[in-house]
């Protein structure tokens, strides 16, 4: 009814006008406009977009530009105001060859400009699909991201990284301003592969710096990769970590908790909460987080705790809670084993929610991002069984489950009403008692993995499966 | 000498006078043959008249053959027969609804017709009567201009009235509704349209200001049938038949069902949900059949008798309805009985009584929507190899993966049914010390008690998704006193014949008491009937009660004056206190004025006899709306609990904060009409024009943040106003030609809706979940979303819907959804690009109401429509949307978009629905809600002094047999939205799986002796 309303109104209307108004306002005729592209020639890459560049001018005013690719089913057509009239437009446009074409393929852009007095011009750019994007993979020996070099052991800095180029490197830049490092490295017959290594001194004062590795390709519109390394020169240690992987282990596949952070900490005097999950188990203190090298502290042949990458393990002997102190300055360390007295929560798992409040049994499950099925809404957490977590039945101080993490992810542990809740913290904190400690990322590979929620520990270990 | 001749001449006029009298007699009936008394018979051209004794019989002296004798009742067409040779002249006097003399009820008043000043549009209870409708205001739909009516389906159910649009965004709509005299508030459910003898709806503020602080939705005055001096008369009126409920969609049947769903799993790049289709050939579920009748049966019957003498006249009536639902349970059932009884034991002093003894029982399931989307493959019950023998009877049934729970399960389940008792008791007393005095004083008491009782079965169907570990009872039984008071004085004197005047002056005091006590308990040992009482429950029994109070007291007065029947003045004024609001705030002021010009009756208009009837009025007045909480006036502490450290800890907050400032809502109005009849009101009508304006409009708003009080702290302040403007058109024409007679009404109602300030600048009020929004500026809850513009057809139109960087605006879209527009331009698609995609509120309403009349034959047809209002149609997120398992409507496969050009409308078929096409709230759910309707087509035979009786009519009918209209979703009349979440305006014109207005075919009987 309403559209023969209008229909009726619109007839009546056209009726009336006709003849009296024209639908748009003329202008009066004017040179071509003009284009000037940044290039004639843009690589592309299938899956992978690319930028057409061009300067568009009119003496009076440009009315539109099209773009076309009718190949890749490009046919954009994008309108200026009128109002003030535009007579000059840098165009920047941006589209992705679809990934089902090949890198051989080769296809024209046709850009038609028509300014308001109908003016119309067309320039062709050429599209290649065998582009190199890549930046140049910079692989770091040493040292790690993180890394903490002990002064007292010694002031080097050796810098040890390979730089791998498919289309060729061109040069290699080493930079740290408060080192007074600036190296430039241009290399001649754009070697596929390059291996930087130099040692540097450090001054003696404790401090933090950030070395900087530039690399640029030859590629004819030339990629360039950099990285950022953080490394923290000190007469004493932060932190230290408590390993129970084996050495070799690649220790940034976990999301959470691997290595172990401290807990208590008094000058060098370091504190473990730990449980052994099994009798025997085998542990190392680092002295970073990322890698077992270059402090990590194990035992030598006579049993003495010592700095040293080639150290063997210390061995728990049986499965339980254990009270760890260390001091990586003296050198000493203890273990003791002990029983947890901390509130059971192990009644609050195995829950299940339900609609109806009388039928709901504790639970608890988790709120936040990055994990699969979960969001910062509780009413989610409690209806999402799958991100439920079990009772550990060999420790009742643990909770244990699976999610799958699609990203970076942060999160808090919760049962019903955030009634009990852990906090996931930094350092793979998992507290009731987070202070003024909001929740931290993780970044995470996406991926399935195991979680241990140690209520005793408060702790959290998310590990890939 | 002079005086000699005269008096000679005197006494020869005299003389010859006394020579040629004649006495003519007769007998007055209606067309039914039933005796009229009281009618005025009178000589025309002389000073003489008699009235017509019980019988209807009169006898008259008339000076000559050539006089012509006036036959006139209120109600009737007036007849002029002239005498020549008769002695004995018998009339039959014709039924007139368009009399100027007529009675107009004005509130704690009559008036003529013709001496009404304001906006006040009248409906005889015959009219309503032509209809079966449990509430009466769906039969006065389409009747009376200015007022729109919105059906509502379902036994019980309660249309929404609108009077001239709305003046109010926060609080209720309905008017007030005041019968025999007594407020009883918004809802007439309680009445039968068989009590009815007239219905006065008060338009403008100018008529219903004398209504004060709950007038501001318009006023609706119904007169019930009361006893007429004469012969004893008995009635029955009766009309029974079925109620057709149709399947409102073609669903996909299992086969089909598989298919869709297979391809909305495979275009998502799933596996097929239901591998190998064809093997559900034949293996359909037909829910619908196995839950949902048909046909369920209407029934309302009314038995009457009534009659008395010049002392005592009396009124007795018995009514029921029932109207089932169209489940195998449930419905609605009325009972009433209305016994009134007038007395006259004096020249001066005269008293009546009515008692109004009631009972009304419902209850109906609520799922009729899960017949219809529930998949088709799953069974009604669980195959014999899933059961044990030791289930109950509510867990045999099979549990559909679609997650709506088994339909026929939840009926068999269903046990929620609330009975309600009331009698209303409202008597007067009236008093006339001189004449032109009366003093009436009149009282009601209204006692009710309703009683709701829930029992919510055991069962396990399926233990993880479908179950109910323990059974529950409940009860809660809710009684009200009311009492009302009211007397008033008026005082009618004639000057110099020209100058009529008439002040009334009076005080009213009402006030209204509640309680209620809820019991509630679990683990009553079994689910047999014989145990649904709380007294069985074992486990977590509960209980809670409550008890409230609100009063008004009121003083009123209302003058009136014309000017030999030319110039008409009214003017009332109407000060209420109500206990609502403190001290500040507790008296308002409600004053009106109209005045009236009978330009027909004026010197210059002799002429024009075209003219019977030429009336301009114009009304001014002010009228309120105190439909809040009864106790906004004081702060309240919600309670709740917290849990720490795994124990729950009984908490309180401030849920509600005192606005001790708190006043009414005013809505100030004007109205102009012109009152027409031409050609001996062969045609006749009312045109007229309104604009009313709230003033202090009442909202419920949060506390910021800053004030220290939780986000759930809400007070309620008045702020904001708005206007409604429009015209209402009334055109009759009526003729009749030998035995043939016929009448056509025409009514046509335009509301324009605006809101003129909000609480603050720019503030935007979001409804209905964020889908509708109110500005300044523009009309309330407009439909507020994104733009679809069609569905992408290919590759091309994907990758040019791009910002002017090439940055795609859907970067999900594949072809086959739906486009957004980007509103705003700004080359982002975000909430900045939604906007207007459409309005609830109609263009205008139109009604016909049609009737004809040949010989013994009657006919009459009215039909209703709403045009240019838009309808969301909810339910396309049900039957096009691939991401859920319910069931689709049939073909979707072919429906949806499967290829370039196979569909502009209808989306790719798509498990994830990544584009949200349907989870956008955008145009593609908008639709033209513009519908006309059939209301009621009703033949009717009627023989009279037949078989002993004096009236009897058979009559067949349809209701809402025919409804022209392009929305598809299930029913195109679509009310308000939830009023409790404050969306009864901003939710308007969300169509759903509302229970719809049924088809109804209908035989009645009506017999009088």
């Amino acid at each position: 009814m309403k559209k023969l309303s209008y229909l009726f109104l619109f007839t009546f209307f056209a009726l009336l006008f006709t003849g009296c108004q024209e639908d748009e306002p003329s202008f009066p005729s004017s040179e071509n406009p003009t284009v000037e592209v940044l290039t004639n020639e843009i690589y592309g890459a299938p899956n992978r977009k690319f930028e057409i560049k061009a300067t568009l001018n009119d003496d009076l005013g440009l009315k539109s530009v099209r773009i076309q690719i009718p190949e890749l089913s490009l046919d954009k057509i994008i309108n200026f105001a009128t109002e003030p009239l535009l007579t000059t437009y840098d165009l920047s446009y941006f589209f992705e060859v679809p990934a089902d074409r090949g890198i051989s393929e080769a296809f024209k852009i046709k850009l038609t400009i028509e300014d308001v007095s109908g003016n119309e011009i067309d320039q062709e750019i050429d599209l290649r699909l065998d582009g190199e994007f890549s930046a140049p993979a910079i692989s770091m020996i040493t040292p790690k991201e993180g890394a903490v070099v002990l002064l007292s052991s010694s002031t080097d800095l050796p810098v040890n990284f390979v730089v791998n180029d498919d289309s060729g490197i061109d040069y290699i830049e080493v930079k740290c301003e408060a080192l007074g490092i600036n190296e430039l490295i241009q290399l001649t017959g754009s070697p596929q592969s390059y291996t930087f290594n130099k040692t540097y001194t450090l001054p003696v004062t404790a401090a933090q710096y950030v070395l900087t590795i530039t690399a640029k390709d030859k590629f004819a519109i030339p990629n360039m990769g950099t990285m950022n390394i953080n490394i923290v020169a000190t007469n004493e240690y932060p932190a230290i970590y408590l390993c129970d992987q084996p050495k070799g282990t690649n220790l940034t596949t976990d999301a959470v908790g691997v290595p172990m952070y401290f807990h208590t900490k008094v000058g060098q005097d370091f504190e473990f909460k730990y449980y052994a999950d099994t009798d025997n188990k085998e542990i190392y203190f680092l002295g970073q987080e990322a890698d077992f090298a270059p402090h990590c502290f194990g035992l030598n042949a006579s049993g003495d705790l010592v700095d040293d990458v080639a150290s063997s393990a210390i061995v728990l002997p049986t499965k339980g809670y254990y009270k760890i102190k260390v001091n990586p300055s003296t050198l000493v360390y203890s273990v003791a084993k002990y029983t947890p007295t901390s509130y059971v929560w192990a009644n609050v798992a195995n829950g299940l929610w339900h609609d109806d409040e009388t039928q709901r049994r504790p639970f608890v499950s988790i709120a936040g991002g990055g994990i699969q099925g979960a969001n910062w809404d509780t009413w989610n957490a409690w209806v999402q069984t799958s991100l439920h977590l079990a009772n550990n039945p060999d420790n009742p101080y643990q909770l244990v489950g699976e999610y799958t993490l699609t990203g970076t992810m942060e999160g808090t542990f919760t049962g019903q009403w955030w009634s009990p809740s852990w906090r996931l913290i930094k350092n793979g904190i998992a507290t009731m008692s987070p202070g003024s400690n909001g929740n931290a990322k993780y970044p995470a590979a996406p991926g399935v993995y195991k979680v241990i929620l140690d209520t005793e520990l408060e702790r959290a270990f998310i590990t890939k499966k | 000498m002079k005086y000699k001749f005269i008096g000679l001449l005197i006494a020869i006029l005299c003389s010859s006078a006394a020579f040629a009298q004649i006495t003519v007699k007769g007998t007055v009936k209606d067309k039914g043959a039933v005796p009229i008394p009281g009618v005025n018979v009178f000589v025309k051209g002389t000073q003489t008249s008699v009235s017509t004794d019980f019988d209807g019989k009169y006898a008259i002296v008339v000076p000559n053959k050539e006089a012509q004798i006036e036959f006139s009742f209120i109600g009737f067409a007036t007849q002029t027969i002239k005498v020549d040779q008769k002695t004995v002249v018998d009339v039959v006097l014709m039924e007139d609804s368009q009399s100027l003399e007529e009675v107009v009820v004005v509130g704690y008043a009559t008036v003529k017709k013709k001496d009404v000043t304001s906006s006040i549009a009248s409906v005889k209870g015959k009219e309503l009567q032509t209809m079966t409708v449990g509430n009466v205001t769906e039969s006065l739909q389409g009747k009376v201009s200015g007022v729109q009516v919105t059906g509502a389906g379902g036994p019980g159910a309660q249309p929404r009235v609108l009077i001239r649009g709305i003046s109010t965004v926060n609080l209720s709509t309905d008017p007030l509704y005041v019968v025999d005299g007594i407020p009883m508030g918004t809802s007439i459910n309680f009445l039968s349209n068989n009590e009815i003898e007239s219905m006065d709806v008060l338009k403008d503020a100018s008529a219903s200001a004398i209504y004060g602080s709950r007038a501001s939705n318009g006023v609706i005055l119904i007169t019930t049938k009361k006893g007429k001096a004469g012969k004893t008369k008995f009635t029955v009126d009766m009309s029974t038949g079925y109620q057709i409920m149709e399947k409102p969609y073609d669903m996909a049947n299992a086969e089909n069902y598989a298919t869709i769903m297979n391809t909305a799993y495979t275009n998502s790049g799933y596996s097929e949900y239901l591998p190998n289709a064809e093997q559900y050939r034949g293996k359909t579920t037909d829910w619908w059949k196995a839950g949902i009748n048909k046909a369920s049966s209407v029934t309302n019957t009314s038995i009457g008798v009534s009659g008395g003498s010049e002392k005592n006249t009396y009124a007795i009536s018995l009514n029921y309805y029932n109207s089932d639902s169209f489940y195998d349970i449930g419905g609605w059932e009325r009972v009433t009985a209305r016994i009134a009884n007038d007395f006259k034991f004096s020249d001066k002093f005269s008293a009546g009584i009515t008692l109004n003894p009631r009972y009304e029982t419902w209850g109906t399931p609520g799922n009729w929507a899960d017949f219809v989307k529930i998949d088709p493959i799953t069974p009604i019950y669980k195959p014999a190899d899933q059961l044990n023998g030791t289930e109950n009877e509510y867990s045999i049934y099979a549990r559909s993966p679609s997650y709506v729970w088994n339909p026929v399960a939840s009926v068999s389940r269903f046990d929620d049914y609330t009975d309600q008792y009331n009698l209303n008791t409202n008597g007067y007393l009236q008093y006339e010390p001189i004449k032109g005095l009366i003093i009436r004083t009149q009282g009601s008491i209204e006692i009710g008690n309703r009683v709701q009782s829930i029992f919510r079965p055991d069962f396990v169907i399926d233990a993880a998704h479908e179950k109910a570990e323990i059974n529950s009872i409940e009860r809660r039984a809710t009684t009200n006193n009311d009492w009302t008071w009211q007397t008033t004085a008026t005082y009618s004197r004639a000057f110099a014949d020209k100058h009529n005047t008439s002040l009334m002056i009076g005080s009213t005091m009402e006030e209204y008491n509640g309680n209620d006590v809820w019991g509630y308990g679990e683990g009553v040992p079994n689910n047999s009937e014989s145990m649904r009482e709380l007294n069985a429950a074992t486990k977590n029994r509960n209980s809670a009660g409550n008890r409230w109070s609100n009063s008004l007291m009121s003083y009123i007065s209302r003058f009136s004056y014309n000017f030999d029947s030319k110039y008409y003045l009214t003017a009332s004024f109407r000060r209420d206190g109500s206990s609502k609001f403190m001290a500040n705030n507790k008296w308002a002021n409600f004053p009106a004025a109209s005045v009236s010009w009978r330009i027909s009756n004026e010197d210059f208009m002799t002429n024009a006899s075209v003219f019977n009837n030429l009336t301009f009025r114009a009304g001014w007045g002010k009228v309120g709306n105190q439909n809040l909480p009864a106790s906004v006036y004081q702060s309240n502490i919600g309670q709740g609990y917290y849990v720490i450290d795994g124990q729950v800890v009984d908490t309180s907050y401030p849920s509600t904060m005192a606005n001790r400032d708190i006043r009414w809502e005013t809505v100030e109005d004007i109205s102009f009409g012109l009152d027409f009849g031409l050609f001996q009101n062969k045609i006749s009508g009312s045109l007229e024009y309104y604009q009313k304006k709230t003033n202090d409009m009442l909202f419920l708003k949060q506390f910021p943040t800053y004030s220290g009080f939780p986000g759930y702290s809400t007070i309620w302040t008045n702020v904001g106003a708005m206007q409604s403007s429009g015209i209402d058109l009334l055109l009759s024409y009526k003729d009749t030609k030998g035995d043939f007679s016929y009448g056509v009404d025409v009514t046509f109602t335009t509301v324009d809706v605006e809101m003129l300030s909000l609480s603050a600048k720019g503030e935007k009020l979001f409804g209905a979940s964020n889908r509708t929004l109110t500005v300044e500026g523009d009309e309330p809850g407009y439909f507020y979303g994104y733009v679809a513009d069609g569905l992408f057809q290919n590759q091309t139109q994907l990758n040019s819907h791009t910002d002017d960087h090439g940055t795609k605006l859907q970067p999900y879209a594949k072809a086959g959804d739906i486009r957004f527009k980007d509103v705003n331009g700004d080359g982002k698609l975000d909430d900045k690009d939604r906007t207007k995609i459409g309005s609830p509120w109609a263009d205008y309403n139109v009604g016909l109401n049609l009737n004809f009349a040949y010989k013994n034959f009657d006919l009459v047809a009215n039909f209703y429509s709403s045009i240019g209002n838009d309808l969301v149609n909810q339910n396309i997120s049900d039957l096009y949307n691939g991401t859920s398992l319910t069931n689709k409507v049939s073909g979707l496969n072919d429906m949806a978009w499967h290829g370039e050009g196979t569909s502009n409308y209808v989306p790719r078929l798509s498990r994830d629905d990544n584009n949200e096409n349907f989870t956008k709230f955008s145009s593609f759910y908008v639709e033209d809600g513009s519908f006309v309707r059939m209301k009621n087509l009703q033949l009717g035979y009627s023989l009279y002094n037949k078989f002993g009786l004096d009236k009897l009519r058979i009559s067949l009918s349809g209701q809402n047999l025919w409804t022209w209209t392009n929305y598809s979703g299930v029913e195109p009349e679509v009310g308000g939205g939830d009023s409790s979440k404050g969306d009864g305006v901003k939710g308007s014109g969300f169509g759903g799986w509302n229970y719809p207005v049924q088809p109804t075919i209908l035989m009645g009987l009506n017999v009088a002796f």
